[in-house]
């Protein structure tokens, strides 16, 4: 079930340098929070345009929900990681120390 | 696309989670150092004009008056009060959710608990002599930010925060048993000094 770049059992979607600092930033926030996409942005240092795309991506796979709604008159977009999301994050970084640990005792 | 060009090795990705996790934490919750260094000094510099005031054997050891001692405290209260609602603030247009309502009703926990206290003492302050006066205004609004303190702590599972409640409730109470002159130096000293230090040690901590 490996794709042609994630080693067996990383998952694709968050195997990706971008995509699992905005996973790993919205995983700090409580069940139930939702961040602001300005202040994502800010926080990740991306562009409006790059986040948009990872952040598409996360949410076809089902780890992310975006909520749009109005601040006044200027549209906000909120963000929140889903319980789904949570999980894959979990078993990626379980994954990820696997890996070393098995790295560590061969070498 | 926008994809890094090469696969990540398993140390770099597990480097990559910790410092977003390290900055995500910083960037919403704020620098500890603003969280308790205002109060920290607000309450050093306010309770040793009230030390000065009372003395410790009866005798004051600066001319200042009571209102003034207290317009010292107040003053030095209100710009760490302005720096605490200006965090809330900033902090509430980054996220919304459950958290806000938790923080909103720990607000208000504040001002219920600060303004019974008020009550309080408005009612029974002028039935005592003006030293044991400034005990009870003193005394029962550190039992306020001892409480909710503790009960932060419990709220946001932040252990620091609960054991700096803890903290200020035995320096509140010893100081409360030894008298007016004693209650300033002792929260001037460990409370104000303590809240400076803690604030330091948190920092390097990273919590």
């Amino acid at each position: 079930m490996s794709t042609d770049k994630a080693p067996p059992d990383l998952d694709p979607v968050i195997h990706a340098q971008a995509r699992l600092r905005v996973v790993a930033a919205l995983n700090v926030l409580a069940d139930g929070d939702e961040m602001a996409f300005g202040s994502m942005k800010e926080l990740l240092g991306m562009t409006a345009g790059n986040l948009s795309v990872h952040l598409t991506k996360l949410e076809e796979a089902g780890y992310v929900r975006i909520t749009k709604t109005h601040k006044g008159r200027t549209p906000v977009t909120f963000v929140a990681l889903t319980r789904r999301g949570r999980l894959a994050f979990e078993e990626y970084t379980k994954a990820i120390r696997a890996l070393l640990d098995n790295a560590g005792g061969v070498t | 696309m926008v994809e890094d060009d090469r696969p990540p090795s398993p140390e770099e990705m597990l480097r990559v989670i910790e410092e977003q996790r390290a900055a995500t934490t910083k960037w919403l919750y704020g620098d500890p150092l603003l969280l308790y260094m205002p109060w920290g000094v607000a309450w050093l510099i306010g309770f040793t004009a009230f030390f000065l005031h009372y003395g410790l054997d009866g005798r004051a050891y600066a001319p200042i008056s009571q209102m003034q001692a207290l317009a010292v405290l107040m003053a030095a209260q209100i710009v760490a009060g302005a720096i605490a609602a200006y965090g809330i603030v900033r902090m509430n247009s980054l996220v919304r959710g459950d958290s806000s309502a938790r923080g909103a009703m720990f607000g208000y926990a504040w001002m219920a608990g600060m303004l019974l206290m008020v009550v309080i003492c408005l009612r029974m302050g002028p039935l005592l002599p003006p030293d044991e006066t400034g005990l009870l205004w003193a005394g029962t609004s550190l039992l306020v930010v001892a409480v909710l303190h503790m009960a932060g702590g419990a709220i946001w599972l932040n252990w620091p925060m609960f054991f700096i409640g803890a903290w200020v409730a035995a320096v509140d109470a010893l100081g409360v048993l030894l008298g007016a002159g004693w209650h300033a130096l002792l929260t001037a000293v460990l409370l104000g000094g303590g809240f400076i230090v803690a604030s330091v040690w948190l920092r390097r901590h990273d919590r």
